[in-house]
């Protein structure tokens, strides 16, 4: 999975967390490393750590 | 910071990889808190015919009919050109979730309103 189905997953799961909970999320698709930190900046979700594939999100 | 962005897509069945990736790339937008909007035009009207899409699946992308479903269950909207879908003799009163018969005023009016778009 990667590219807007990524990204529509991720803010699915993210809605169903309260504030301040981070999320792992494990994403091999290549564009992963640039679309992460995109999604986060458009969203108000914090990219705490990012060590392809692996990212961790905290809810904004 | 642009809020609106629209996808404009004129096919179906006739280049089901563009008709998938023009709503992989709606969903990006609609995951990014974009107000989405999908323009179906020309070929892309039969997309809005429920069951249509039931058969397009392009390899590496998730099942068309999985992309627009969750689009609309983000809050995305589907506007269909009215003349495109008329002479194709479709049934207006049958539309798949999210979408709405417009015509040119409406695009024009969302396009106007600062919005980016990108076509397929």
């Amino acid at each position: 999975m990667g590219c807007g189905e990524l990204v529509l997953e991720l803010r699915f799961r993210m809605a169903e967390l309260a504030g301040g909970t981070q999320l792992h999320l494990i994403a091999s698709d290549p564009g992963a490393p640039e679309d992460l930190p995109a999604w986060c900046r458009m969203t108000g979700n914090r990219l705490v750590r990012a060590e392809h594939p692996d990212y961790w999100i905290e809810r904004g | 910071m642009n809020t609106k962005f629209c996808v404009n897509l004129s096919f179906s069945k006739n280049d089901p990889d563009k008709a998938t990736v023009g709503f992989v790339i709606a969903n990006a937008a609609v995951a990014s808190n974009k107000e989405t909007m999908v323009f179906l035009s020309t070929e892309g009207v039969r997309l809005a015919t429920p069951g249509y899409a039931d058969d397009i699946a392009e390899p590496g992308f998730a099942p068309l009919k999985e992309l627009m479903a969750n689009f609309a269950k983000a809050g995305g909207k589907i506007f269909v050109c009215s003349p495109c879908f008329k002479r194709r003799g479709l049934d207006e009163t049958k539309l798949v979730a999210g979408a709405t018969i417009v015509g040119g005023a409406k695009l024009v009016e969302f396009l106007s309103e600062n919005a980016s778009s990108v076509s397929f």
